[in-house]
């Protein structure tokens, strides 16, 4: 007999028994579909990580007090350790570290804006130097980014996100008017363009004013955010090695004791994602693999059960004379035939499922193009693997006893 | 040419039941000539079918010889009996043992499947092999939908579709009335004249009296063989 036949029988097969195998396939439909809809929404991630981080531009670092920082004892250590970083440094790094092209930095808080009345609570306010415009460009909507004398002379001036705009604007243009900050009135000189959500946090809602008037209405105690641009992006370690050369020289550090500043490359913070994100779908997929071991099981249990109710076929069958390769054949081909079905319509949901969450919720999900071909073959392996006993089983069946069964 | 279709010699088939032997057939010497129409006999518990599963492959003999149109069967691997059972044996069950969702066509197709012809060519011969049994109006009807009597037809036209050399029907009239019974033993009767040689395992007097010749099995051993006096004067009654 050969597999044409052999899969014919199969469909008619589990056609035949529509509900039951349905059922049957939960544990596969429900294992293949959410792995793929958890690849799909990290898959989503990745690209929108990606993408922000090549926001930052070619060349550039950031040195900060703390870097990222995973677990509790290095956040402990960072803590008694690392330094603030203060505006002296960041002179230091602009005035000395020859192959940095533009050296920037800011701070930031939090604040309550008001405006006439209107109040908007727990804007993001961070005091930058203009250059740091240059090296995360913002797309302005209305008006201008902060200019450098602003800074140099602490103007009360703001950038303001989409946000802001919106609500203590509304229905005016902010250009030229005031808000107020800590109660010093700011006038708006800029609105940045939208840029949505990410994860259901805004990233509209932040206000920038020059590092000289933070300063003032914040003090000097928070720790600096110092981004450094190369003049050669083919040549960021050296430029690295000369920031780092010039703090520890500040620092007063000698030769073996760690750096009391952490720098961080849009690299390192990629590949920091990535990584947990593989930790993310590693735990999922241990998950799934028990519902796909236990969705193999049920499989098997009911095409022992098939065995059982079809011994009197399989009787005929070796009667008229199937071999037992035939009977094995046959059997194989439902098991996987059935699993395959479960792993296309679980692939089906978790399409479904990233196009609704990528629409319909703050998730960025994407469906990979791998993942059919991946649960075929997972698919088809369940199939074989939990198939192959019953298959044997009823390959091994004694005709005659087959035949006398009622 | 003038090979015997069957022989067999000291034929004998043991089980083990725990701690005993029970020795199910002690010794069967049995020659059937190609075109004889055979009936088989005995009570139940005479051994007549373990003689009838050896006869159709389905099982191998403890000890002894036989030889299935000229080939010894008697030490063949699975497969090979596999293979003799679809060319050579065509089964007629009491049950009928039809597949329940498959129609009458597919039913009958269902040796040809086995025995790799292509789809084409074994439509046309199951088709042929219905029309011999008076069926090709129900083709594409499943077993649900037909009479005991054509249902035995359809399997007859399965057993039938290779061109077997042996047509071996176990109680083929058990499970119909007397008039559908002799609608079947006619339809043997009819098989037979066409030159089909045949085996009816019976134990019904009646039935065995359409057959030529009759074997008598009694405790493992032939009681008794010879030609059955009444098998013309009966079939022309009915």
């Amino acid at each position: 007999m050969n597999v044409i036949e052999a899969t014919r029988l199969a469909v008619e097969s589990i056609w035949a028994n529509r509900l039951r195998s349905f059922l049957t396939l939960l544990g596969v439909i429900i294992g293949i579909a959410s792995i793929v809809s958890t690849a799909a929404v990290i898959q989503g991630l990745n690209k929108y990580v990606e993408e922000k981080l090549s926001d930052l531009g070619q060349g550039v670092f950031t040195v900060q007090r703390f870097g990222i920082i995973t677990n509790r004892q290095d956040f402990l250590d960072a803590i008694r350790r690392n330094r603030r970083l203060r505006r002296e440094d960041a002179h230091a790094i602009r005035d000395r570290c020859s192959s940095a092209k533009t050296v920037a930095w800011q701070v930031r808080s939090t604040a309550d804006l008001k405006r006439r009345g209107n109040e908007l609570l727990g804007v993001e306010v961070s005091g930058v130097t203009p250059a740091i415009l240059e090296i995360e460009p913002f797309d302005v909507a209305d008006g201008r980014i902060l200019l450098p004398f602003e800074d140099e002379r602490a103007v009360p001036v703001a950038f303001i996100g989409n946000d802001v705009a919106e609500q203590l604007f509304a229905g005016v243009d902010p250009i030229g008017k005031e808000l107020r900050i800590k109660g010093t009135p700011v006038r708006v000189v800029g609105v940045a363009e939208k840029k949505g959500a990410f994860m259901g946090f805004s990233q509209d809602n932040f206000v920038k004013i020059p590092y000289s008037l933070h300063r003032k209405l914040y003090g000097t105690t928070r720790s600096l955010r110092i981004s450094v641009q190369t003049a050669d992006s083919s040549n960021m370690d050296y430029t690295m090695d000369e920031v780092r050369a010039v703090l520890r020289a500040r620092h007063h550090l000698r030769p073996g004791q760690e750096d009391d500043f952490d720098i961080l490359t849009s690299e390192g913070i990629n590949n920091l994602w990535k990584s947990m994100t593989q930790t993310i779908f590693s735990i999922a997929l241990f998950v799934v693999g028990i519902s796909l071991v236990v969705g193999g099981v049920v499989i098997m249990n009911i095409m022992l059960v098939s065995v059982i109710e079809r011994t009197r076929e399989i009787g005929v069958r070796k009667a008229v004379g199937a071999r037992q390769r035939d009977i094995v054949q046959q059997f194989l081909i439902e098991a996987v035939l059935l699993s395959c079905i479960g792993g296309a319509i679980g692939i089906a949901i978790a399409f479904g499922a990233a196009e609704l969450l990528a629409t319909y919720t703050p998730l960025p999900a994407q469906f990979p193009a791998w993942a059919p071909w991946v649960a075929f073959l997972v698919c088809t392996s369940i199939g074989v693997f939990f198939g192959i006993h019953p298959a044997k089983r009823a390959a091994r069946l004694d005709p005659i006893e087959a035949l006398r069964t009622e | 040419m003038t090979e015997p279709v069957i022989r067999t010699k000291g034929l004998t088939r043991s089980f083990s039941m725990g701690q005993t032997i029970v020795r199910a057939l002690r010794g069967i010497d049995l020659t059937i000539e190609r075109g004889e129409y055979v009936a088989i006999m005995g009570p139940s518990g005479s051994g007549k079918s373990t003689l009838m599963n050896l006869i159709g492959c389905l099982d191998t003999p403890t000890e002894g010889e036989y030889e299935l149109n000229g080939t010894s069967v008697a030490k063949l691997p699975e497969h090979e009996l596999a293979r003799i059972r679809n060319k050579d044996i065509g089964f007629v069950f009491q049950s009928f043992n039809l597949l329940a969702r498959a129609t009458a066509l597919r039913n009958v197709e269902l040796p040809l499947i086995y025995g790799g012809i292509k789809p084409r060519d074994r439509k046309e011969r199951a088709a042929v092999a219905l029309r011999e049994v008076d069926l090709e109006d129900r083709m594409d009807h499943r077993p649900n939908q037909l009479s005991g009597g054509q249902m035995q037809r359809v399997s007859i036209a399965r057993a039938l579709v290779t061109r077997p050399a042996l047509l071996l029907a176990d109680e083929p009239t058990g499970n119909l009335d007397s008039t559908t019974s002799k609608e079947i033993m006619a339809l043997f009767q009819r098989l037979s004249e066409a030159g089909n040689t045949i085996i009816v395992v019976t134990h019904e007097r009646e039935i065995a009296d359409h057959a030529q010749r009759i074997v008598t099995i009694r405790d493992g051993v032939v009681a008794s063989d010879g030609p059955n006096t009444v098998a013309t004067t009966e079939t022309s009654a009915t």
